[in-house]
Order: C-alpha cells, then sequence, then structure tokens
C-alpha cells in the first residue's frame, strides 16, 4: 500500500496509523446508523472490529442503510455481511468478530473493545450499552435521532460520549428513569421510529469524530465526556444545554471500584 | 490463553506519578495495584485493575543488589488486602516501572525475584487472578496466574481507557 493513503489525515498525528490499527472498536447495530459508522471506521484506517447484528435487508432499509441496494432487499442479504463486505474492501487485513445475535446475548467479544460505538433504538438497549461499557472499561459514544410532530416535523438527535470515571448519560440528563418508564409502557407497540439517511449521517460522522479524537488526541482536548445535540431542522450540532449546566464532578452512578462481573459481598 | 489488562487513564496516570518518584534510597518504586478477573470469549481472560495501593517510603529495605525491595509490613499489607478482596475475587499485581519509553520486559532480576510473592497471594486468594505488571514510560507488559496455575500468561495487550486511549501490545517473544 501507498503511504499517501492516509497523507490527507497526517493532521491525526505522526503516529495515528499505528495508533488507530491498534484500537478494538465494537458496533452492537449495523443498521441505518452503524452502517454509516463502520464505513468511516474503515476509510479511517480501523483494523479491529467486534460487529453485532442479527438482521437482514429489507426493502424498508434501502432509504438509509449505506451499502445495501435492491439485490440485497431481494436476497434478504444479512446486515452483518455488507458491513464486512464494506470494511474488507478498504482493510483487507482487518479482524472483524461478526456475531449474528443481539449483543447482550454474546456479549463476552465486546469486552476486549476499546470503543463502543452504539447505534441503538431505544433507551433500555442504551442504558444496558453503557452499564456493559462502565463494567469492562470502554468508551461508549452513543448516537440516536428522532423524528417529533407530523404537521411540522422537527429532527432532533444526540451524540453522546460515555467514558468510565467521566460523568454518565444519567448525569448527563440524557437517560431519566421517566424516560425509560415511558418506552416500558409503549412495549410491544412502539412501532418503527422515523429513520432517514442523512441525519444518521451527520450523527454518525460526528461520533467516529469523538472516536478518533479518544485515539489520536489529535485536538489535545482530551475529553471526559460530551453531549452534543443535533437540530435537524437547523442543521445544527451544539453542545447540549443540559451539559453546559451541569455541576457534577464525578459520576455517583458508576463508581470505579464498581467492574467486573457482579459479585455478591458480605454485608 | 489470551489475557488482556484494562485500566482507566486516571489510573494509569497516578501509578506513573507515583512510580516515577524518587525514593531516599532504593533506585526504584514498587506498588500493588488490584484487578477483577473476568472472562473472554474462546476461554481469554480480562483483568480490570480497579485501584493502587502506593508502598510508603519506610516499608521499603536497604538492599543493594535489586532496585528496591519491600519488607514485611508491605507483604502483610498485601497479603491481608487479598484476603479482604476474597469475596469479590480481587487479585493483586505487583508493579513497577521501567523508566523507559516502548515496550519493556522482566529483567533477570524481575524474573528471579517478583514471580516468588504468587504462591503466597494465591494462599489468601485463590479464587483471584494475580500477577506482575511492568510499566514504561509509555508501554507496559504483564503475566498473570490465573487461578490454580502454576504457570502465568503472557498478557497479549494492555488498555489504557483514558483520552488517549493507550493499546500496549505485547510484541516480544521471549
Amino acid at each position: 500500500m501507498s503511504k499517501d493513503r492516509y497523507s490527507r489525515q497526517s493532521f491525526l498525528g505522526a503516529n495515528s496509523e499505528e495508533l488507530i490499527s491498534r484500537c478494538t472498536v465494537g458496533v452492537p447495530g449495523l443498521g441505518g446508523g452503524g452502517s454509516h459508522i463502520v464505513q468511516q471506521l474503515a476509510h479511517i484506517g480501523f483494523q479491529r472490529y467486534v460487529l453485532y447484528d442479527y438482521d437482514v435487508v429489507e426493502e424498508s432499509n434501502l432509504n438509509r442503510l449505506v451499502g445495501a441496494n435492491l439485490t440485497d432487499a431481494l436476497a434478504e442479504t444479512p446486515k452483518l455481511h455488507l458491513a464486512k463486505k464494506m470494511i474488507y474492501g478498504l482493510q483487507p487485513k482487518a479482524s472483524i468478530l461478526g456475531i449474528p445475535f443481539k449483543w447482550q446475548d454474546k456479549p463476552e467479544p465486546l469486552r476486549e473493545c476499546q470503543i463502543v460505538l452504539g447505534c441503538v433504538d431505544s433507551y433500555k438497549t442504551r442504558e444496558e450499552l453503557e452499564i456493559i461499557c462502565r463494567r469492562y472499561l470502554m468508551h461508549y459514544i452513543d448516537i440516536g435521532m428522532d423524528v417529533h410532530g407530523k404537521d411540522k416535523p422537527v429532527i432532533g438527535g444526540q451524540i453522546i460520549q460515555s467514558s468510565p470515571g467521566g460523568p454518565c448519560m444519567r448525569c448527563m440528563g440524557f437517560l431519566t428513569d421517566e424516560k425509560l418508564a415511558a418506552e416500558a409502557a409503549l412495549y410491544g407497540n412502539a412501532g418503527h421510529r422515523p429513520q432517514v439517511i442523512w441525519p444518521n449521517g451527520v450523527l454518525a460522522s460526528t461520533a467516529v469524530g469523538l472516536a478518533v479524537d479518544l485515539v489520536t488526541n489529535w485536538t489535545g482536548r482530551s475529553r471526559t465526556h460530551a453531549y452534543l445535540a443535533y437540530d435537524g431542522n437547523e442543521g445544527t450540532v451544539r453542545e447540549s444545554l443540559t451539559l453546559r449546566n451541569l455541576a457534577i464532578k464525578e459520576c455517583p452512578h458508576f463508581p470505579l471500584h464498581e467492574v467486573g462481573d457482579p459479585v455478591l459481598v458480605e454485608l | 490463553m489470551k489475557a488482556h489488562i484494562k485500566m482507566t487513564g486516571e489510573l494509569h496516570a497516578a501509578m506513573l506519578k507515583d512510580l516515577t518518584r524518587r525514593h531516599p534510597f532504593a533506585r526504584e518504586r514498587v506498588g500493588f495495584v488490584f484487578g477483577r478477573l473476568c472472562s473472554l470469549s474462546d476461554g481469554g481472560r480480562l483483568v480490570l485493575l480497579t485501584r493502587y495501593h502506593s508502598i510508603p517510603d519506610d516499608q521499603y529495605v536497604k538492599d543493594h543488589t535489586v532496585g528496591a525491595r519491600i519488607g514485611s509490613t508491605a507483604m502483610t499489607w498485601a497479603m491481608q488486602a487479598v484476603y479482604h478482596g476474597r469475596l469479590a475475587r480481587e487479585g493483586i499485581f505487583h508493579i513497577h516501572l521501567h523508566g523507559h519509553r516502548g515496550e519493556t520486559g522482566m529483567s533477570a532480576t524481575d524474573g528471579r525475584e517478583i514471580p516468588r510473592l504468587i504462591p503466597g497471594f494465591q494462599s489468601v486468594g485463590r479464587d483471584a487472578g494475580h500477577g506482575i505488571i511492568i510499566l514504561s514510560l509509555d508501554h507496559g507488559c504483564g503475566w498473570v496466574w490465573v487461578p490454580e496455575s502454576t504457570e502465568p500468561a503472557h498478557v497479549d495487550c494492555i488498555s489504557v481507557i483514558g483520552s488517549p486511549i493507550g493499546v500496549f501490545e505485547r510484541r516480544r517473544t521471549e
């Protein structure tokens, strides 16, 4: 491979290519968000992946699933296959552990990651992903979008970095008992959330930017956390107002000694 | 067996800061760091480091044949800590620093002296993983004795989950 391949991203640091290639990233969910994310990670040079998706391509995915075409919908190609094809096309030596299950059914491989990029639909799954990331020491970067209102639809979304030792999604005001309870009350009746390709692209790109900064620290910011709010009608990504007003210094929800498999202790 | 150690950036920085301090007479410092063992896929093991214990200056003993030697008070403290952490299956790792950059490994003295501590730790914390970690200024290596083993497994990777992330991979084959 020519040395020119990464010449346009040399500002990331002299050894950035090596740092990026050594990092293991987990992507549970290879739909509208995850397909963008793996594509970008592969372009940048990530070599090690733990991917989860048990679903196949359907016609209703074609409005947003990067890499999928009509043939994939007809053939019901697994989304995992599409992601692998995308990565191997750019990084033939990549190490990809593709798991055709829900990540909750086989969580051990995820524990090896340094970064997990979550592209999941529900608050409950986000909470579960954050818990595993805290317990097994991984940075968690969450993306999500939603559309509110029918007459005048409003597109909103978020990109959150939750890192061990830093504020969690509860500290940052994103996850609340009320949201989880409201979601639980809709169990089985939530329907499909609206999804379109361009907000997913913005959210995924911003998440990949956070991941690259975590690996290379090219901005010099050494972020401990992030909560960026996307306004799809205005086309802006800004630091969340909640985060700006956050006074918390230490996360009370995930003490640093609470890691690994849960154990029973004597009281 | 694949073995992986993870720690936060905060813990790594605290250990480096402590281990680079000058000691009144020892040529280097040592410490203890606690870790919990859990499983990875394909029989691999993951050790999650939780907290560091800095050994007080007066618990070192003078011995010019080694870089640092700790006395019975420090060892008793370590054994007690393992005993008290047995329900949480928290093991203990002897840690010290080689003050250079790049990958490091055990010196002849390290290989002769430090592994002798492990059976004692295993005797009071038999369900935990114990071991040795040697840091350099920007890398690190380790050995872990899983429960009931007499031989250590080389640690293939040490991850520092901070900002930036550190991934210290084992390349040496000795």
